[in-house]
């Protein structure tokens, strides 16, 4: 024990320290994470800042409620494995989470320390945790795992339904994943681009699943290729997460000329063509020398940007309609956009799209925030007058997502709610639980969408609600 | 024979009885039987983990415990790498760990051995059912019913299913630190982020949100189960008493200086003093620069520590309180670790830096009502305008002891409960030392009501408090005072961070480091008082909802409370109407404090007589020499002045124009007690207990009546406890003290001529010098300061306690300044006496001096203590 970290002052001898970034020209290059890896030093000494503070706001604001400041101690202790344990218990993904997760509003935002001091770099350690214990062959410990004869069908391998499959998994609940595309992930896989995820962690997260008894059926389509009522006929229970794919229209002319993208679907493309999956070379979307205008300010929005940029974009703008204290998107991904040269345009309501054969501009009014609406968020207003035209070659709209419709949900008695979202409760007698008593779901496509770590979150209980019903 | 009582192995299918429940049923039926002392009781358990499970264990008659679970644990803890070294050492220390944890729980309740703990079932059950009671806990202390077997059972019943779940792994608990969807907290994150957005922004809309999230909570305490019932015609808001005459029944709960940093502490003594509240100083003093200003505490704590406590100290306050115990950690003094105690916490606390400082569990000067009513004359006597406040802990029986209280003229009680904040407390105490207030405080107000007490004195309650609910309800059970300590420091900043033993808070609330406090600590005057404003404003809406235009017309009221049904069968089986019932109490009795000062039957007359001869010398600074008489019903004889010399003077006192007092007779109790600087008291005679307590500065000097013929070193002279919590001064009685002379003495130099039992106990400065034997446990917990003793028949070794201090003769070479000093000391006390011993001593200074032993702390070095006592030299 004599030469573990013992310094209750460390917050302060120590500033918080990311990992290092590569330089903004050689990344704007190339798709690949952009964050080197923390040594072992590095990551003992950050994890060691942490407080213990006997409220961990850390926890509390991680939709997982991750062990965080347990865990990091472990780091400090050099303890990797057993982090690594104690990451699992409440998180199916933890690196992809600590390279995903909008860290900046979600735990280190919430740190005591993100007041003055560099809150602790959780997502890093997070991510060093898992990726180091896989390194060192560690895998999830199913030795006290009894099988039962139980099995659950698991639709959509994103988020939601690989922390479903991993509870189900380590309670002896045999889980198939059906998913339509080719690899598992979901938008994981087909919508960050790799600068934040590199395919091969989900291709890692793959073997050691499947090594865990979690089977994967992909390019099988639920509704074509298999019936949910063969689903509900082979298995004791079906969980749904098949995410929110279809794209939210500004509802402004012009949306529908050629050069306008909508996010998901240029993301995919990208990934496709990049992994090679694509099926058609005429899919693949590339703006390399064009102007381009994202507009939207979330995440998603932040992705098309980057990418663009690293398609080799003449210029790429995003606009927003409110300003940037108010952009929901991670903090940290702005930053990076705008070091690899995103220009913002904040303030900017698009209004149209302009052009004659094909986009040629954006219309945007300014805007000013006024009162806040029932979230407390404040609503833009528009400033009269203040038109005016972004040129533009390309336009990429990232307004969010709502749940593709599915014909088949009617039919087995699954409710929706008026905005297309599966119902379901956490507080049911059987969480997630669905209208139909053997069907659950979670993540976006019951709360519409959302961060990949609620996904997970939902996944997980769902499981615990399936488990519950089936007495296991 | 030797019985062992075993939970583990257990199957599947089998439930375990809790461990204490088995013990104490067994204990009581072999007792029964006659059959106990021939049985040997070995609990193996799973059960006790910690100190206080191991206590509970002994308590109820247990012989031994085999904790094997906490031993799996370490070897678990060594399997995963948490812990490293050798599994052997980490048994020992855990054992070391157990014996000390059970060393302090034993010592709270004044029991030495374990032998006398074992079976003593100094406990109070709260929740239990009387038919478990009966069987398991014959005897103990239990007040509002709850659990039975059916319901025990089914909570074993429930927690067998998880463990039995191969699904269900090992819970993250949560006990300690907040987790997500287990142990509620009372002081959540949602909790903290609310009320610091209500007071940082002044939003009385953001308060509510706060109030819901803590007035709906799930049930956590027992006034949770205990609902309002709103009258049928509400009152207009604007017919309830305004916020600003609320607002006098606020005060903050008791956190020192050393605690909190000066900067959170200067700004909730101002911030209640505009609000119109008092804030209480805590134990570790405040700096003199504050008194008279709007930073200074209207409330000045005296607690077993003395820390700090001057005759300016306590001129300075409106309230004196002393705080007998802590709801939190009832039996346990306040606690500040090395780290926090820099220089300016030293200087003020008379101690020394990076030293710990404990305070002890008892008050020296304490052990029965009769010592208590004596404190309360001699606050009384050194400032006459204070109300005197006595701090209790809501246990059972306190209403017996309340009633004391106000018999020994204490203007004000505070019962307080458990619930309390104090991070830097160990975690057995925060967990489940002290009790509720709810159960204590409505004990109190009927025992003074039917005791025709209650007109007398003045109720407060502190422990939990957060919100106007909470006021009300305390204020229905019988309270009309109002104590805030964790919820203020909350709305300062503090993020319940629960490090405040480590001085590394990042709030700068509860540090001393520099940095911290210069750039983090963002609290403000406006934050606290926001909170209070707030309470009172939620107080006046819950008043015009019970039709009640008056906070006074709330006391006493339990008929607008009602029990309400409980979340779990456990809960639903406790039976609150004794706190709301009156049955014994004579309807007519007041319900609130109706005087303004609990007047003292001894009204003082010799002190009154001794100030009204020197106010003229002190006034006009001329000095000068004054003689009485006196007898030993004369008590606390000159504080009245003292405390006089020390509000017109402050600190300083007289120094620059010195009056002396000559006595001739038998001084009473506290002669001399806080005695400030400039004031030299003579007396001939002898002095009963007391003598010199909390003494600042001038001199003491009692000699024997000249006609008296006893040897002087082996007779009495001054009683016990002198010197307790003196900071300064000199002391010379030609003879032989009582016993705990000098315990706690941060300053003061004396001479005496031999010592009772526990000498110098406790010290962190000044000298004491025995010319004469001493009693045993010499030096206990000593960490400044230091003594010579003389060892005429060599048997000091073994009655020194050997912890702390160490002994070193002074007739050696290296030596020769010890030597020297103890020939001055000796030397200015034979002037001050014409002590006989004094002379014979000198006159063969060098054949005694091989008989005298310096005592020092051992952390002190040789080198320094001589120059550390030139520094100060009181």
């Amino acid at each position: 024990m004599a030469n573990r970290l013992s310094n209750d002052f460390q917050f302060i001898d120590v500033g918080r320290q990311d990992p290092q970034k590569k330089e903004a020209r050689t990344r704007a290059k190339e798709f690949a994470e952009i964050y080197e890896p923390y040594r072992p030093q590095e990551a003992a000494s950050q994890a060691h800042r942490c407080l213990h503070c006997g409220n961990p706001y850390c926890e509390w604001k991680c939709p997982v409620h991750n062990y965080i400041p347990n865990w990091l101690k472990l780091v400090s202790e050099g303890n990797i494995l057993e982090a690594a344990e104690l990451s699992h218990q409440t998180n199916s993904l933890p690196e992809v989470c600590g390279r995903v997760c909008p860290q900046d509003r979600l735990c280190e935002g919430d740190c005591t320390l993100n007041d003055g001091f560099g809150a602790v770099t959780i997502g890093s350690v997070e991510k060093y945790i898992t990726d180091t214990a896989f390194a060192m062959g560690w895998r999830p410990d199913m030795s006290q795992v009894t099988w039962t004869d139980k099995k659950v069908a698991v639709i959509g391998a994103g988020p939601a339904g690989l922390g479903c499959a991993d509870i189900l998994a380590r309670s002896g609940v045999k889980p198939v994943v059906y998913d339509r595309y080719p690899e598992i992930g979901g938008l994981l896989t087909f919508g960050i681009p790799e600068f934040k995820l590199e395919k091969h962690v989900m291709e890692r997260r793959r073997a050691v699943f499947e090594e865990m008894g979690i089977e994967f059926r992909l390019n099988t389509d639920i509704g074509s290729d298999v019936t949910i009522e063969a689903l509900l006929e082979e298995y004791d229970a079906v969980f749904m997460g098949m995410g929110t794919y279809k794209y939210m229209q500004g509802g402004f002319p012009g949306e529908d000329l050629p050069g306008v993208h909508k996010a998901l679907d240029y993301l995919i493309a990208n990934v496709n063509h990049c992994l090679g999956f694509e099926k058609d070379l005429a899919d693949y979307v590339s703006l390399e020398g064009q102007r381009v205008v994202v507009l939207g300010g979330g995440d998603t929005a932040m992705d098309c940007n980057r990418t663009a940029i690293r398609q080799g974009a003449a210029s790429v703008s995003c606009a927003y309609r409110r300003d940037e204290d108010n952009m929901p998107g991670s903090k940290r991904e702005v930053k990076n956009a705008r070091e690899e040269g995103v220009d913002f345009l904040f303030n900017r309501q698009p209004v149209a799209v302009v052009g004659e054969e094909r986009v040629e501009g954006v219309k945007v009014v300014r805007t000013r925030l006024g009162e806040p609406d029932e979230n407390g968020r404040q609503r833009p207003e528009v400033v009269p007058g203040s038109e005016e035209i972004l040129p533009a070659d390309a336009v990429v709209i990232a307004f969010g997502f709502q749940p593709t419709d599915i014909d088949w949900l009617a039919p087995n008695s699954i409710a929706v709610d008026e905005r297309g979202r599966i119902k379901t409760s956490e507080e049911a007698a059987f969480a997630f639980q669905t209208s139909n008593e053997k069907i659950f779901a979670g993540g976006d496509m019951v709360r519409g969408s959302d961060l990949v770590v609620t996904a997970v979150y939902e996944g997980r209980q769902a499981a615990e609600g399936i488990l519950d019903y089936l007495g296991v | 024979m030797i019985l062992v009582l075993s939970d583990a192995g257990l199957e599947k299918g089998q439930l375990p009885i809790h461990a204490a429940l088995a013990t104490g049923a067994i204990h009581h039926h072999l007792g029964r039987l006659a059959l106990r002392p021939r049985v040997n009781l070995v609990v193996e358990t799973g059960y006790a983990r910690d100190a206080h499970q191991m206590a509970v264990l002994f308590g109820v008659g247990a012989t031994a415990v085999y904790p094997y679970l906490a031993y799996q644990v370490l070897a678990d803890m060594h399997r995963t790498g948490e812990l490293t070294g050798n599994p052997a050492d980490a048994r020992e220390n855990y054992r070391k760990g157990m014996q000390k944890g059970l060393y302090k729980i034993l010592s709270k309740m004044g029991i030495s051995t374990l032998a006398s703990y074992r079976g003593s079932q100094l406990f109070e059950a709260v929740g239990l059912h009387s038919e478990v009671m009966e069987m398991c806990f014959t005897g103990m202390a239990s007040r509002i019913e709850g659990a039975g077997f059916a319901e025990i059972q089914m909570q074993q019943a429930l927690q067998a299913r998880d463990a039995w779940l191969p699904r269900k792994g090992i819970s993250q608990g949560g006990l300690v630190k907040y987790v997500h969807g287990k142990e509620y907290h009372a002081y959540n994150p949602d909790v903290v982020m609310t009320l610091q957005e209500a007071v940082q922004q002044g939003d009385y809309q953001k308060w509510k949100k706060f109030a819901r999230l803590v007035n709906e909570r799930p049930v956590a305490t027992i006034r949770d189960l205990l609902a309002l019932k709103p009258a049928a015609e509400p009152l207009p808001l604007d017919e309830v008493e305004p916020v600003e005459s609320m607002l006098p029944r606020f005060d903050s709960a008791g956190m020192s200086l050393g605690a909190l940093s000066p900067e959170a502490h200067e700004a909730l003594a101002q911030a209640m003093n505009e609000a119109g509240g008092r804030s209480n100083s805590g134990e570790g003093g405040e700096d003199p620069a504050r008194y008279g200003t709007i930073r200074s505490s209207k409330i000045k704590q005296i607690a077993s520590g003395r820390f700090g406590v001057t005759p300016a100290y306590l001129v300075n306050a409106e309230v004196l309180q002393i705080k007998v115990a802590q709801g939190a950690k009832p039996g346990e003094g306040g606690q500040l670790p090395g780290g926090k105690v820099n220089d300016l916490i030293a200087r003020l606390r008379y101690s020394v830096p990076g030293v710990t400082l404990i305070s002890p569990p008892p008050h020296h000067d304490i052990y029965s009502i009769e010592d208590l009513a004596q404190l309360i004359f001699d606050l009384k006597q050194v400032n006459p305008d204070a109300q005197v406040s006595v701090k209790l802990v809501s246990e059972p029986g306190i209403g017996t002891i309340a009633t004391g209280v106000a018999k020994a003229y204490a203007d004000l009680i505070t019962v307080s409960g458990y619930d309390g904040g104090t991070a830097a407390s160990p975690l057995t105490s925060i967990k489940h030392a002290g009790s509720p207030w709810e159960l204590g405080l409505p004990e109190v107000h009927q025992a003074l009501r039917i005791n025709g007490l209650r007109d007398k004195i003045r109720l407060q309650t502190d422990g939990g408090l957060k919100t106007g609910l909470d006021v009300v309800k305390a204020a229905i059970l019988g309270a009309e005072s109002f104590g805030f300590g964790t919820a203020p420091m909350v709305a300062l900043g503090c993020k319940y961070l629960r490090i405040c033993h480590l001085n590394n808070c990042a709030t700068g609330v509860a540090t001393q480091h520099q940095y911290l406090r210069d750039e983090h600590f963002r609290g403000t005057v406006d934050m606290v008082k926001h909170y209070f404003r707030f309470i009172a404003e939620e107080v006046r809406e819950l008043m015009a909802l019970l039709g009640v235009r008056k906070l006074t017309d709330l006391i006493g009221r339990t008929d607008l409370l009602e029990v309400i049904e409980g979340q779990t069968s456990a809960q639903r089986r406790l039976d609150l109407t004794p706190l709301l019932e009156n049955d014994h109490v004579p309807a007519e009795a007041p319900q609130f404090c109706q005087v303004e000062r609990n007047m003292p039957h001894d009204p003082g007359a010799k002190s009154r007589e001794v100030l009204d001869a020197l106010s003229d010398a002190i006034e006009a600074r001329s000095g000068g020499e004054f003689s009485f008489t006196i007898t030993n019903c004369d008590r606390s004889v000159a504080a009245l002045t003292s405390g006089a010399i020390a509000k017109r003077y402050g600190e300083e006192g007289l120094e620059g124009a010195p009056i002396t007092a000559r006595f001739t007779g038998v001084a009473g109790q506290s002669f001399g007690v806080w005695n400030a600087r400039g004031l030299h008291l003579h007396l001939e005679g002898d002095a009963n207990d007391y003598v010199g307590k909390g003494m600042n500065g001038g001199s003491i000097t009692i000699v024997p009546p000249r006609a008296s013929t006893f040897e002087s070193h082996k007779t009495a002279i001054v009683g016990n406890t002198c010197l307790y919590g003196a900071t300064g001064g000199k002391l010379f009685a030609a003879g032989q003290a009582g016993e705990r002379f000098a315990v706690r003495n941060s300053g003061a130099h004396a001479v005496i001529e031999g010592a009772g039992d526990h000498c110098c106990e406790y010290m962190t400065g000044g000298l004491v010098a025995v010319l004469g034997e001493t009693g045993v446990n010499f030096g206990a917990g000593m960490t400044g300061g230091f003594a010579y003793v003389l060892d005429e028949d060599r048997t000091f070794v073994d009655k020194y306690n050997h912890e702390l201090v160490e002994i070193h003769r002074i007739n050696t070479e290296a030596m020769e300044a010890y030597r020297r000093h103890l020939r001055e000391v000796i030397a200015e006390y034979v002037a001050a006496t014409d002590s006989a011993r004094g002379h014979a001593i000198l006159e063969d200074f060098s054949d005694f001096i091989r008989h005298f032993w310096l005592v020092k702390p051992k952390a002190a070095s040789l080198n320094g203590l001589l120059a550390e006592s030139r520094r100060r030299p009181e």
